[in-house]
């Protein structure tokens, strides 16, 4: 032994066990939300893993600084409009989606990390649960932080803020509220598409296909269709959805002659849309990773 | 390390951490519509390094799947370090590092960043996962590249931090599935060297799997051998490569006289109408064959010893004496 040491110790300092805590599941997915947050924004990635959600950022929050700009020079406050910058946003949210989506599950299962969550103390469920949050929270941010600006904006050009605080305020439940249910369908749609397909570019080519091709169906739909179903089939088109909803949520009154002025429908139908779309989102995502084996 | 030249630490010696039985497991059986993966296999293994090895598809990652609760056994039961896999997978998991046979790295993560996020996963938290990636990296030889991203490494790296993110958490039992799979000979012998390491330095029980046998029996304590799922062998490596050493002998004619002497002296003779194999029992074995050379005058143009691939072994079947399935 002493020969041992003698021989050894110069370079080695030996093993260190562990004998710290060990925290349980819940942190297991705590981390790995943070991991797939920071994924989402190619934060911790090569350079090239940055340049869709730059361009994403720039675009949703460029537009929102702009009009802030322009109603405080020219005085419009009418300029500052919650529900039409969260419709302008749609496509560029589906954009984001469809790039990043695809980063966050199916590159972990066509390289074999799943293989090492799965292996370790995290069932599937909690692994698609822990993904599902972190585009959430990635939507979150590009929806959430633009209206937050715009809020902020509208008061602090107000020629009294305080007073502007005090009639504004009421608006901060439909923003959060309403940015929450948006980002989490925005992540549920991208997810339970990405998780159904083998590779990355299957993945984005089914997000995109989701965005461009219902609302494609759906015009077919209402120039042939009449009545009641030609009214509804805008809740095909998952951009008309989100605009509809941003009406509902912002009070606001569709153009008569667009089509949504034309369906007239009541504003909830759009949020149940949304909210049985999530619900069928996470229901694939759940059972693709419920049982998923490595 | 000089100190472990000659001398081998006993399993004892080295885990002094756990006594009970390492991987317990009870006619396990695995089913697949038309294929047997697993069939009753009954084994109890001590901790060391124990190498598993049968042909490719013969169940070793079935096997391997089940202990980390990934698979769920046809039937019968495993307990790994003490805990029914059925009941405790999450458990079971936290003391378990598992090193896969595919591919399983992010390529745009950095080597660091990937460790220390696993070993988050695994529960450790952030300060001590970040500090652990780092001395695992090291160990496995990676320290210098560790903030370079994963893509830009070279297949022997990969394996490495394979190996690293298998270590972090300071798991019980490793279990490697053909750590060198994919590697060149070089990059074998530095992989094994590696795993040797890690099982006596670290104490850390290890299980690694192999489709070669004389690559992984210098390394192991013990050995497994199963067949199409069946247990062929269990047992410490000593008495399994003496079962499958063989004299090789190279004749110009009269082998199949040559071949009856043999025979007729007791020995296991098989071969072809130029080359004999027989098995290496002891050293009496060469005296025989000696005589024999000797007293039919045949000149022997080769003799040389040669220790059998496991796929040959099985074909043979030389191991159907000693089968404990």
């Amino acid at each position: 032994m002493a020969e041992a040491r003698a021989a050894g110790t110069i370079y080695d300092l030996g093993y260190q066990q562990y004998t710290g805590a060990r925290l349980g599941r819940a942190n297991a997915v705590w981390s790995l939300f943070k991991f797939s947050l920071r994924t989402a924004f190619g934060l911790g990635r090569g350079a090239r893993s940055k340049v869709v959600p730059i361009i994403v950022l720039v675009l949703v929050f460029l537009p929102a600084i702009v009009r802030t700009f322009a109603a405080s020079t020219t005085g419009m406050v009418a300029l500052i409009d919650y529900a039409g910058h969260l419709s302008f946003s749609t496509f560029f949210l589906a954009l984001f989606a469809a790039a990043q989506a695809p980063e966050l599950v199916v590159t972990d299962r066509q390289h074999g990390v799943l293989s090492l969550y799965l292996s370790r103390p995290m069932s599937g469920s909690d692994y698609a649960f822990a993904k599902l949050c972190a585009l959430a929270a990635a939507m979150l941010v590009l929806t959430l932080g633009p209206q937050l600006w715009l809020f902020l904006g509208k008061v602090a050009i107000a020629k009294t803020p305080m007073t502007a605080l005090n009639g504004e305020y009421r608006k901060l439940m439909p923003i959060v509220g309403g940015m929450v249910v948006t980002s989490c369908f925005m992540a549920s749609v991208g997810l339970a598409l990405g998780s159904l397909a083998s590779r990355r570019s299957y993945a984005t080519a089914s997000i995109i296909a989701f965005f461009l091709l219902l609302p494609a169906a759906s015009s077919v739909i209402r120039t042939t269709a009449t009545g009641d179903v030609k009214r509804y089939s805008v809740l095909a088109n998952p951009i008309l959805v989100i605009t509809g909803f941003a009406n509902w949520l912002f009070d606001v009154e569709a153009k008569r002659r667009t089509t949504l002025g034309r369906a007239d429908l009541p504003g909830s139908a759009y949020l149940y849309t949304i909210l049985v779309v999530c619900a069928i989102g996470m229901t694939i995502l759940w059972l693709r990773y419920r049982k998923s084996e490595a | 390390m000089p100190a472990l030249n000659g001398i081998r630490p006993s399993p004892a010696q080295t885990l002094p951490r756990f006594l009970m039985p390492l991987i317990s497991a009870r006619e396990l059986t695995k089913r697949y519509p038309g294929v047997v993966a697993l069939d009753a296999l009954t084994v109890d293994l001590e901790p060391g390094i124990i190498g598993f090895v049968g042909a490719n598809g013969a169940g070793k990652s079935t096997f391997i799947r089940i202990l980390l609760g990934l698979l769920a056994p046809t039937s019968g039961t495993v307990n790994v370090l003490g805990m029914d896999v059925a009941a405790q997978r999450m458990q079971v998991r936290g003391l378990v590092g598992y090193m896969p046979e595919h591919d399983c790295l992010p390529l745009d993560v950095s080597g660091a960043d990937l460790v220390t996020h696993m070993g988050q996963i695994s529960g450790l938290p952030f300060s001590s996962s970040r500090e652990r990636a780092a001395e695992m990296l090291r160990h496995v030889g990676l320290y210098e590249e560790r903030y370079r991203l994963i893509g830009s490494y070279s297949t022997g790296m990969k394996q490495r931090v394979k190996l690293a993110q298998a270590l972090v958490h300071d798991p019980k039992l490793l279990l490697l599935d053909e750590p060198t799979n994919g590697l060149d000979p070089e990059g074998r012998e530095e992989m094994l060297a590696l795993v040797e390491r890690t099982g006596r330095e670290f104490g850390i029980a290890v299980m690694v799997t192999s489709h070669l046998l004389g690559e992984i029996e210098r390394v192991c304590d013990y050995l497994i051998a199963i067949d199409a799922g069946k247990l062929h062998y269990a047992g410490p490596v000593s008495t399994f490569t003496e079962q499958t050493e063989r004299l090789v002998l190279e004749l110009d004619d009269d082998v199949p006289a040559f071949s009856a002497r043999l025979r007729a002296e007791g020995l296991d003779v098989d071969g072809n109408d130029h080359e004999l194999r027989v098995v290496l029992r002891d050293d009496a074995t060469y005296d025989i064959v000696r005589d024999v050379a000797a007293e039919l005058e045949v000149p022997l143009a080769r003799m040389e010893i040669k220790r059998h691939r496991l796929e040959e072994l099985f074909r043979d079947s030389v191991l159907t004496g000693v089968d404990h399935g």
